[in-house]
């Protein structure tokens, strides 16, 4: 039995590493991972104490276009390329946190739904047809003018509006799964309902999870962005990619003279999700035909 | 068939009451304190201490969580949605003002999203691994990772700030000018259609080039994701039997994927492309905001930022109403085109 | 012996699939011959290429597969030379095929009518009209009832034997002259299956034309079949006429067949079965393809593959040790006489 299923591993890490789109999208990982753990190296700290708080560069609020001291230019009197590199940690805190907590909502009520059945399901389904009603930025939006702007309120408002793609999906698979074979022989020997759960269905429905999950964390960390963007995520000067975006709104009619404001936290943004979609696509064509089988 | 629709129908507002129930605790876990903010006008009004009391009571913010939300909501349904700071009038006529502008930007962003990806989608797909297809693909996936803001800025910055060629806003001032004359007929309130009806093909010219970029941007980021979904759906349906069997009948091939395949990889497509659609909604809070047009997308977006609380609870509704409503004419013409469907 | 002209003549024909895993040689070798009005049966296990033999003929592999050898006559016309266009002018119309499982093998979202319809209207001169008179025709003579309301059903709303009525009223509209059926009846009830076989049967003599039966069932191949190719692993390793190939097979691999069957008016204890499995496409067996479950094999069997020989008259078989077989049958048989 070990043995077989080293090589099926083998055969999925083969099928993963010949992947060209997967072997750039884990490249690009790897190079963000590289520059948050080495950001204080990469661009220096904060003297001031909050690392997130993007030190002040100038005291006129002119952008200045990038040079050797401020590689990324100055915009808002704060150094575009401090906040860039620091960036990438906020970025794969906020992509990290909201997804895990989401898919952990998820996939407990799309469990309990598919558990339970019957009227528990209806009204959890009802529920989260509720819950998806609302256009997702809208709701974030909403969230954030009632709970207040900051970081903390944007991961707040993502987690409740992001766990329902997730409870649809895990319940669709453990529904599927429970009409397989595998489930009615284990039943048949009469092995208990909850174990049946844990050892032969959620093991093969949470890789549809992982690779969903994937996908998602780049459109969290848009979504966020997107919210400081518009002003009501991270105050203005944090350290978030989507907060040096939103100086470029007051330059609106002069944007060539702010272009480095928009150019390299939005190539950040693009480089950053890009590599999640390419791991997440990967994912899934390993995953996906051997689940149909 | 007809009872199918009859029982999404009567399910409509049964999700809207839920959907006002949500929104409406978000409000209510704000406090009686920070609610009175929104009620009062001038801070003249709490200069007594115990005038905040005396208001809390006199808009009954103290009384229990279901009494305040039965008479929210029977507020709502008399069209009452409170004040919006943003529109500075009632919450209603602001968004009915407001809705035209943005009904039309989203119209003309349906055509390249819808008809363009699927179009593309199909020729990805029948040239599978070939050059074409992956180039499509490759493009495809970039879109989906460059944030639509990001691209609506970036376009701005070519087209208009270093070529200066598609402005932002609706119109240039002087037709702006004309546009607020008495003799004006405004009758869709939609720049583009109300100056051809006007017989002004130059206003109209004038308000395509406004809102060119805008459309582009607001289209762009579904466009991409309503082709990946429309090729994965025809690579599947390439792959069936039947049609195989259209072909062994000796159907040309041009007739196979366009009739045989694409009917059935449509079914799919619709809802995505519908969802898309209401994604289209949720995006033009950034684009009308960066291109400083009007429009529900930027009533959000300034609702947002002056923490005027009636304004977006009030556009939260009137979207998610949209969304409802689409989600349901969505179900519908799936069981049109799907005939399995049908008779259930 | 009829002298008459063969209406399909298949000549050492190779189809090889070009997989990421190697070259599949699913067709490695085949000829037959089909005449006009009869009914060919080739029968052989899944994976012996009997299926993709008669898809190579009409031109239907997919882009990974491709005819590498051989030729292939059809009414006097080279099927390999001739273009595209010209070959979906004989698909449907001259040649027809129906397929195993007619749920899949249907549009879902077109009416059988319709499905029928374009069939019609692709090769015949008729308009909109005639083409549903004809279809409504169509459906009566397979055997479905009230054929006017039929016309207008989707492919669900029919039960099993009704879709493979209605798809074999598809491949007949145009009056093919031959008609591949690839495992018709295998998707079937067994009740069902007699009746679609019998239909067949008679729409046969009706119209004349030429029938190629695939199957993995020597009761189907009993049935209807007057002429039978054997394969195994991509070639032919038996070809004869009916009668024949029952009473007197020459090959290990068809004898193995027949033993399979478990018969009526016998007792036995052990159902035989041939040992082992088919071999991999990838990886045939060097010398005869057979020789790794053949209980007769021998160290020439490994190494030389052996030809297809003429035993008698229009009866060929292709193994080393065919008088081998002879004294095996001669004693099982009389085994179970005893």
């Amino acid at each position: 039995m070990p043995a077989k299923r080293k090589s099926e591993f083998r055969k999925v890490m083969k099928k993963y590493w010949t992947n060209g789109t997967a072997v750039l999208g884990t490249c690009l990982l790897f190079f963000f991972i590289v520059i948050a753990i080495f950001a204080p190296q990469i661009a220096g700290v904060n003297e001031m104490g909050d690392n997130y708080q993007i030190p002040r560069a100038s005291w006129s609020s002119k952008p200045i276009p990038p040079s050797a001291e401020h590689p990324f230019g100055v915009i808002g009197g704060r150094d575009v390329f401090y906040g860039v590199v620091w960036g990438t940690r906020t970025a794969f805190r906020l992509g990290l946190i909201i997804t895990g907590f989401a898919a952990l909502i998820g996939v407990i009520v799309g469990s309990i739904s598919a558990y339970f059945g019957g009227w528990v399901d209806e009204i959890l389904m009802r529920i989260t047809d509720i819950f998806l009603s609302i256009p997702f930025l809208v709701a974030a939006m909403v969230m954030t003018t009632i709970l207040g702007k900051g970081l903390d309120k944007v991961i707040i408002a993502l987690i409740i509006f992001g766990w329902m793609s997730t409870a649809r999906l895990i319940r669709g698979n453990i529904l599927q799964a429970r009409e397989e074979q595998y489930v009615l022989a284990a039943k048949a020997l009469g092995q208990k309902d909850w174990v049946i759960i844990i050892k032969h269905i959620l093991p093969n429905t949470i890789f549809p999870v992982v690779v969903q999950m994937s996908m998602r964390i780049g459109s969290y960390v848009i979504t966020a962005a997107g919210l400081s963007f518009l002003g009501v995520g991270a105050e203005p000067g944090y350290a978030d990619w989507g907060t040096i975006l939103s100086f470029s709104r007051n330059w609106m009619t002069m944007l060539d003279q702010s272009w480095f404001a928009i150019v390299f936290p939005g190539t950040a943004m693009v480089l950053f999700v890009l590599a999640w979609n390419l791991v997440g696509d990967a994912l899934r064509d390993i995953f996906d035909p051997r689940m149909r089988s | 068939m007809t009872a199918y629709i009859i029982r999404r129908l009567l399910l409509l507002p049964l999700i809207m009451i839920g959907v006002t129930l949500i929104i409406f605790t978000m409000i209510w876990a704000l406090g009686p304190d920070r609610l009175l903010a929104s009620y009062v006008k001038s801070p003249e009004a709490l200069k007594t201490p115990d005038a905040a009391e005396r208001l809390i009571k006199k808009y009954g913010l103290d009384e229990p969580m279901p009494v305040q939300y039965l008479k929210w909501l029977g507020n709502i349904l008399q069209g009452d949605f409170g004040y919006s700071m943003v529109g500075k009038k009632g919450v209603l006529p602001s968004m009915l003002e407001r809705f035209p502008y943005t009904l039309e930007l989203t119209i003309y962003a349906i055509v390249p999203v819808v008809l363009v990806a699927i179009w593309l989608g199909v020729i990805s797909a029948v040239n599978q691994n070939k050059f074409t297809d992956q180039f499509i693909r490759v493009f495809a996936l970039v879109c989906w990772s460059l944030p639509d803001f990001v691209f609506g800025l970036l376009l701005l910055l070519v087209f208009y700030s270093i070529l200066g060629w598609f402005p932002p806003g609706m119109v240039s001032t002087q037709y702006d000018l004309v546009m607020r004359t008495a003799e004006w007929k405004n009758i869709t309130s939609m720049p583009t259609i109300d100056a051809l009806l006007n017989g002004r093909l130059d206003i109209f010219i004038d308000a395509l080039r406004h809102i060119i970029l805008p459309v582009l941007t607001l289209a762009y980021l579904w466009w991409a994701y309503l082709l990946r979904i429309t090729r994965s759906s025809m690579l599947e349906v390439l792959r069936k039997d039947y049609i195989r069997t259209a072909r062994a009948k000796g159907v040309p091939e041009r007739i196979v994927i366009n009739k045989h395949a694409k009917r059935n990889a449509m079914i799919p497509v619709i809802t995505v492309a519908g969802g898309s659609v209401m994604g289209l909604l949720g995006g033009t809070v950034f684009v009308e905001t960066i291109f400083s047009r009007v429009g529900m997308g930027r009533f959000l977006a300034d609702a947002a930022s002056l923490l005027d609380y009636w304004s977006i609870i009030g556009g939260a509704l009137f979207f998610s109403f949209i969304m409802v409503v689409g989600n349901l004419v969505v179900d519908v013409s799936y069981a049109l085109v799907d005939p399995r469907i049908r008779l259930e | 012996m009829d002298e008459k002209k063969a209406l399909l003549q298949v000549e050492d024909l190779r189809t090889y699939f070009h997989t990421e895993d190697g070259v599949v040689k699913a067709v490695d070798g085949v000829t037959f011959e089909v005449f006009p009005g009869e009914t060919l049966g080739i029968v052989g296990e899944s994976g012996c290429g009997k299926s993709v033999t008669s898809l190579s003929i009409m031109r239907l592999l997919d882009e990974k597969g491709e005819i590498a050898g051989g030729k292939i006559f059809f009414d006097d016309q080279d099927i390999m030379a001739i273009p595209e266009s010209k070959m979906m002018k004989i698909r449907g119309n001259d040649m027809a095929m129906i397929f195993q499982e007619p749920m899949t093998a249907l549009n879902p979202v077109f009416t059988i009518g319709f499905q029928i319809m374009e069939a019609i209207l692709l090769h015949q001169d008729v308009d909109e009209k005639q083409a549903r008179k004809l279809a409504i025709e169509m459906l009566k003579k397979v055997g479905i009832p009230e054929p006017e309301k039929r016309i207008d059903e989707y492919p669900h709303e029919l039960s099993g034997g009704m879709r493979q009525r209605a798809m074999i009223a598809m491949s007949l509209s145009c009056n093919p002259k031959l008609l591949f059926a690839d495992e018709p009846t295998t998707a079937l009830d067994v009740t069902i299956q007699a009746q679609i076989l019998e239909l067949m049967k008679s729409l046969q003599d009706q119209y004349g034309m030429a029938l190629v039966m695939i199957t993995h069932d020597l009761g189907v191949i009993a049935e209807m079949a007057q002429r039978v190719v054997v394969m195994y692993a991509g070639k032919v390793v038996e070809y004869a006429d009916v009668h024949t190939l029952f009473k007197n097979p020459r090959h290990p691999y068809t004898w193995g067949l027949m033993n399979a069957i478990p018969k009526l008016d016998e007792d036995k204890e052990v159902l035989y079965n041939i040992p082992g499995v088919v071999p991999d496409p990838l990886d045939f067996p060097e010398g005869c393809r057979f020789n790794t479950r053949c209980p007769l094999a021998t160290d020439k069997c490994q190494k030389e593959e052996p030809p297809l020989v003429e035993i008698e008259n229009e009866h060929t078989a292709a193994c080393w040790h065919i008088d081998k077989l002879i004294e095996t049958i001669k004693v099982s048989r009389a085994g179970e006489t005893a």
